[in-house]
């Protein structure tokens, strides 16, 4: 993309990368917008500091509504999925052998897969704090 | 078209953010680029720091004390400026991947990168005006 012109570039796959992994990040991006508009406004304007960020009560008493574990592990997951996608993009542009994109892609997705059960587990634990 | 295909891992690395000759879509390029890199290494942080949320209200809230240390604060500006211009970046690139103003790329991206410096300038005014 570096070199087209905004009238002729259009987003495709990378070679290397499937439709379907393409397809992922594509959809992942305009969920991540909804999500990250309610997470920016909820950490910034409804927090009780001078700044609007949320004290550990704050985090506690949020957390008591169960419909917000549930979004911020949907966010968790939709956020680390796209991010290690996108990297993975990024890392195919720098045309790696086989072998090295194969590790590469063990990795980012062990990477992912702690990211998530640990994200979870935090986010189950902070709402069993107030239960 | 990319004449860094066939460059060595490094240079082409490199070549990403070299400004020279680019036009929008250089710029939109670059933008994106460094965006991702610096919110993928933000989400790791940040998903470490909150951890302390399981360590009691003692270790969070010192943690929170921080965040008003005027260099915590830019580095949350900068979190969140990357946040908004990746985003709207994305929808761009999100409608012209689906046919929407392909012919109009140029005029897509000045539209949303200033939309995204009002909001930008909502947040600097949230957070050093209160």
């Amino acid at each position: 993309m570096s070199q087209s012109t905004p009238s002729t570039y259009i987003a495709r796959p990378r070679p290397g990368e499937t439709t379907w992994l393409w397809l992922i990040k594509i959809v992942s991006g305009p969920l991540l917008v909804l999500l990250l508009i309610l997470h920016l406004t909820v950490n910034h304007y409804l927090g009780s500091t001078s700044s609007g960020l949320m004290t550990y009560d704050d985090v506690v008493k949020y957390y008591q509504n169960p419909i917000i574990p549930a979004i911020e592990i949907l966010f968790l997951i939709t956020v680390v999925t796209h991010c290690l996608i996108g990297l993975r993009g990024i890392i195919l542009d720098l045309n790696p052998s086989r072998p090295v994109l194969r590790l590469v892609t063990w990795i980012l997705s062990l990477l992912g897969v702690v990211s998530v059960i640990y994200g979870i587990w935090l986010a189950l634990t902070i709402a069993a704090i107030g239960g | 078209m990319d004449n860094t295909r066939n460059q060595p891992a490094a240079r082409k690395f490199l070549s990403w953010f070299n400004p020279v000759g680019r036009q929008a879509g250089g710029w939109a390029f670059i933008l994106n680029r460094i965006t991702a890199l610096g919110l993928t290494f933000y989400l790791f942080l940040h998903l470490v720091v909150l951890g302390k949320l399981a360590q009691g209200p003692n270790a969070y809230d010192d943690f929170l004390a921080l965040a008003e240390n005027p260099l915590i604060k830019l580095g949350e500006l900068a979190a969140v400026a990357a946040v908004i211009l990746h985003g709207l970046n994305g929808v761009r690139i999100i409608l012209t991947s689906f046919g929407v103003g392909v012919t109009r790329q140029r005029q897509l991206f000045y539209g949303f990168m200033a939309v995204s410096t009002v909001i930008i300038l909502f947040f600097v005014a949230r957070l050093y005006l209160g």
